[in-house]
């Protein structure tokens, strides 16, 4: 957006800043939260573009001479995974419609295994990425949340110089949700099906165009670059953008009071039972960890043979009795109840403290990979749905 | 921007036996430079590693008022800590630190000191101990109040004997198990309660054991104590040091960097397991 007016926008709260003039084309319920539909733009703005469908792929592959192209590609039993674009022939499985990536895209800038740094006869040489530039192409709204909250997570304190490397050069380009999963609750968390802000450019399904969004200049340099590929935006095609995120909004089905739960968590207001009833069901597997865009819990272990090898980090999960298991033997949270306790707590109590944002993004993915039938949003259904003490 | 997760090499100047698989190392870092420049206060801990063994957080015992080394005192626990405690005198051994807050230490002046420890846990205190012995003028009592399990479980026992001597430091030793001919007090710390008296409040400094850190406070507490005087510093299985991992999360805070010095108002006793 360029210079304007601020507009606010939001029922109970504002929820998004526009800096233009804007009417407000279309409001879509958010259940108890209030919530406001991004609006469309009534002078012609210079940064709504349009990429027809067809020209997609020579898009991908012309960005991919340069820079790795991360995408989500669908692979032959049908589950759809981000990877990166190794020869221009893969782009015939591109799917950009998917439901849901089964493993987040957080494992771009914090791999689920890597080396920190390597030794041979006691001579440590890091094993610091190199940073490169890369695009990843057709993020969900609900996935770039969960990068952006792990990027401050890792640059804040001590910065993480190999996250910081990894995701440096980077660039995001969010294709909005329009076929949610049925465990998918982003409209409670306002995380999705679109994002507002924190996107270099977002593209809208207009059917056989996409209406592109650009949401930094980092995006602006990216089309320039591209220009005879996008064409301009007319004040239809803008306005047709907010139909589709309204009706997309609106595909989100399952509802939870996220507001309410995050209230009842930071005023320990929930009843011990509902953690113990996790923690008997809970098979402790930690699926829900690795599958959860905002989890970064690792562990780092050594690995030698013949006086040369290297110590890598993992990812690890709070769920795990070794997790605070130290050597002595003592173990501060050895007893299942406090384990199942610190994922909600973590997720919708010390994050909303600390950072002022929860570390949920309503993407549904702990319910999905359990295999008890877990997950945030059925326990948000099952604590608010009990009676508050205040 | 520094790589935090890179050790130094430095080398193990001098071995002291403090006990059954206890051992005070004397460490330099190999660089000059580097040992020259590293700052650290007490409460701080540094990550120490053995390649291909692996690493863990470890306090400093020894006083920034001694340069040009830092000392580390090390049960052999686990995998590593029993590996460390093989070492010799000149053998290589790498770090990375220092990390974590520290004990107050210019804001209590004046006031009574009081160090309450168990086994080990004497090992973080002594860093404090020393230095605010060698400003001795500055304070008013110093206390120690040390208990172990066994009589041989209790650290530093040339260093307590040195402390006994020095006038205006108050030395109590007890054993909960006595062996091997110990003529001193049976017991667990906090019944060294009266030996200590008077207790006109002052600042107490923690480490030991949860459970006799847990009995400590409590009883602090009931003395007159003002929780904001209570300092604890806590353990905690901890990979990065830097806040990162999160292993040592307690609620929404992390032992290794809002840590591991905590005062008894700001950690929540009842959650210490949370």
């Amino acid at each position: 957006m360029r210079e304007g007016c601020v507009v606010e926008v939001g029922f109970s709260e504002p929820v998004a800043r526009y800096l233009c003039p804007v009417t407000v084309a279309a409001v879509a319920d958010r259940g108890r939260q209030g919530w406001v539909h991004r609006s469309t733009i009534d002078d012609i703005n210079m940064n709504n573009r349009i990429l027809l469908k067809r020209n997609i792929n020579e898009l991908l592959a012309r960005s991919a001479e340069a820079r790795e192209v991360y995408l989500p590609l669908e692979g032959p039993g049908g589950d759809v995974q981000f990877l990166p674009l190794q020869e221009p022939k893969e782009l015939d499985n591109l799917n950009l419609n998917y439901d849901q990536l089964i493993i987040p895209p957080k494992n771009i800038g914090f791999p689920q295994l890597e080396s920190l740094f390597e030794f041979k006869d006691g001579e440590i040489n890091p094993t610091v990425p190199v940073p490169s530039r890369h695009i990843l192409f057709g993020l969900r709204a609900c996935d770039l949340k969960g990068i952006l909250f792990v990027d401050d997570f890792f640059r804040k304190n001590f910065e993480d110089i190999y996250y910081r490397h990894r995701t440096e050069g980077r660039l995001t380009v969010v294709v909005g949700c329009t076929s949610p999963s049925p465990n998918c609750f982003c409209t409670s968390t306002s995380t999705g099906p679109f994002i507002e802000d924190g996107f270099d450019l977002q593209l809208v399904d207009l059917g056989e165009r996409y209406l592109v969004e650009v949401g930094s200049e980092n995006g602006e340099r990216f089309i320039g670059e591209f220009e005879e590929l996008f064409l301009d935006a007319s004040k239809d095609e803008i306005h047709h953008s907010g139909e589709v995120k309204v009706t997309a909004a609106k595909a989100v089905t399952l509802k939870v009071d996220f507001k309410e739960a995050i209230r009842r968590l930071t005023e320990d207001d929930v009843p011990r039972e509902i953690y113990e009833e996790i923690a008997e069901r809970c098979i402790y597997c930690g699926g829900c960890l690795y599958v959860c865009p905002t989890c970064t819990c690792f562990n780092l272990f050594d690995d030698m043979k013949e006086g040369e090898g290297a110590r890598f980090r993992n990812w690890d999960g709070c769920v795990f009795e070794g997790y605070t298991r130290e050597a002595s033997g003592y173990n501060p949270r050895r007893d299942k109840c406090s384990r199942a306790a610190r994922r909600y707590e973590h997720k919708l109590k010390y994050d909303y403290q600390e950072t002022g944002i929860s570390g949920c993004v309503g993407c549904g993915r702990c319910l999905t990979s359990c295999p008890v039938n877990i997950g945030i949003s059925n326990f948000i259904e099952q604590l608010t749905g009990l009676d508050s003490k205040q | 921007m520094k790589n935090e997760y890179i050790p130094y090499p430095a080398i193990i100047e001098s071995v002291r036996e403090e006990g059954p698989e206890t051992e005070t190392f004397r460490i330099v870092f190999e660089d000059e430079g580097m040992m020259e420049g590293f700052g650290y206060q007490p409460g701080q801990f540094v990550q120490v590693s053995l390649l291909g063994v692996g690493e863990a957080p470890i306090s400093i015992a020894s006083s920034p008022h001694h340069r040009g080394f830092i000392e580390l005192t090390i049960r052999g626990m686990g995998k590593l800590t029993r590996a460390i405690n093989r070492l010799e005198s000149g053998d290589k051994i790498y770090i990375r630190g220092p990390y974590g807050n520290i004990f107050p230490f210019e804001g209590v002046k004046g006031r009574d000191m009081y160090f309450i420890a168990g086994g080990i846990g004497l090992a973080p205190l002594k860093s404090m101990i020393d230095l605010v012995l060698a400003r001795r003028e500055e304070f008013g009592r110093v206390v120690l109040l040390y208990g172990a399990r066994t009589p041989s479980g209790l650290c530093f026992k040339e260093e307590i004997k040195v402390w006994r001597e020095l006038e205006g430091m108050e030395v109590r030793l007890i054993a909960d198990i006595p062996e091997g001919g110990w003529t001193g007090r049976t017991g667990v710390v906090t019944e060294l309660w009266e030996e200590a008296e008077p207790w006109r409040g002052g600042v107490a400094y923690i480490c030991g054991p949860p459970t006799m850190m847990k009995c400590v406070v409590e009883k602090l507490i009931r003395t007159g104590f003002n929780k904001e005087d209570i300092y604890l510093t806590l353990e905690r299985q901890m990979k990065c040091g830097i806040g990162k991992c999160g292993h040592c999360s307690i609620g929404g805070k992390f032992v290794c960097i809002d840590g591991p010095v905590f005062s008894a108002a700001g950690a929540n006793i009842e959650k210490w397991g949370r």
